[in-house]
């Protein structure tokens, strides 16, 4: 299990990263980070849909109601402009960390 | 043994409960759509053989989470969209060429009326500071326009005094704090203080205008008090400019 505030840290990079790759809604979201995680990131699910609203607020990301064939609606999500560029800031964030922490963990044993 | 209907688990029942949950722990409608397209995906993925669509409903309520948690974390990202218009609003107003109010500042005997009237507050033993402490705090102020203005009119200073007595009557313990908050009227009577003061193009907002914004805000003791005195805004204004002519060609 990943400790909360690291999951709460992560979503935004999570999130962005998964719709850089496509339009996707909040239901396929959490799917996605459970498979890609081996079950370990597990989000309460009530609480991505806020962290969504607020990067529309933030003018990162737009949604779109897209009904399906079986008539059920879902809300889909895609990367804006803005967003990319966030995500790219975010990414340089994350990398230097990880890079750090590998570094200073090379070659010991834990 | 025969399944009566009463037995089974019927969904949609159990939705409309689930939606009122929801909504009671403040969740909007537009939100409440989204969370419910994801709750009803939820539960249908997870039925198979083995779990019946009750099972799975309770667990899709286990993680959706807290209503009121997942309501703090919306009412955040709606605080951040309030905010963002607040950044917008000046530039936009200037860009439009809709003029922006300059801040007021209060003269000397406006903020010591105002000071005056905290101190009357505490006298009556109250926790906040109300129309009829401000309007005190007017009166109690020797050297202000106010209490002429209010002579012209012919109404007494200590009428008006035994008046507000009448209306409120003291608090029963003295409270301990001197920061006392200004009522919701009494900073409507602020605001409308700092209107008067820029219709007649001054750059401070003065005791007479503070006075004519108690009067002008209408619902508080103070307006009550002085509309028994028959104290009324047209009058009380003309005075006061007769009153600050005077001072000006005395001075």
């Amino acid at each position: 299990m990943i400790e909360k505030e690291l999951i709460a840290a992560s979503t935004e990079p999570l999130v962005l990263s998964l719709l850089a790759k496509g339009e996707s809604y909040g239901y396929e979201l959490i799917q996605e980070v459970k498979r890609l995680s081996g079950e370990k990131v597990e989000w309460t699910d009530g609480m991505l849909y806020p962290v969504l609203h607020r990067m529309e607020e933030e003018g990162w990301i737009k949604a779109r109601w897209v009904e399906g064939d079986n008539g059920r609606k879902r809300k889909y999500y895609s990367i804006k402009k803005d967003g990319q560029k966030a995500l790219q800031a975010k990414r340089e964030q994350w990398t230097l960390v990880s890079s750090v922490l590998n570094g200073l963990w090379k070659g010991q044993h834990v | 043994m025969a399944f009566g209907k009463d037995n089974m688990f019927n969904l949609e029942k159990s939705m409309t409960e689930w939606r009122r949950g929801m909504k009671s722990a403040g969740i909007k409608s537009a939100a409440l759509e989204e969370l419910e397209n994801h709750f009803r995906e939820d539960i249908e993925r997870q039925i198979t053989a083995e779990v019946t669509m009750e099972q799975s409903f309770v667990i899709a309520v286990q993680r959706l989470g807290n209503p009121v948690a997942v309501q703090n974390e919306f009412a955040k990202a709606a605080s951040l969209k309030r905010s963002r218009l607040q950044r917008w609003k000046e530039p936009f107003l200037k860009f439009v060429g809709i003029p922006l109010a300059d801040p007021l500042v209060f003269t000397v005997a406006a903020q010591e009326s105002l000071q005056l009237g905290g101190k009357e507050a505490l006298s009556f033993h109250h926790d906040f500071i109300g129309t009829e402490h401000v309007l005190l705090g007017l009166l109690e102020l020797e050297t202000g326009v106010v209490r002429g203005v209010l002579q012209r009119l012919g109404v007494n200073p200590k009428t008006v005094r035994n008046e507000i007595e009448k209306v409120v009557g003291p608090g029963a313990t003295p409270r301990p704090t001197n920061e006392l908050p200004y009522t919701p009227r009494v900073k409507k009577a602020l605001e409308i203080a700092g209107s008067e003061a820029r219709a007649l193009k001054q750059t401070q907002v003065g005791a007479e205008h503070i006075f004519l914004g108690l009067l002008r805000e209408g619902g508080g003791v103070a307006a009550m008090v002085l509309k028994t005195l028959g104290v009324n805004v047209q009058t009380t204004r003309e005075e006061i400019l007769r009153e600050l002519n005077r001072k000006q060609n005395s001075a």
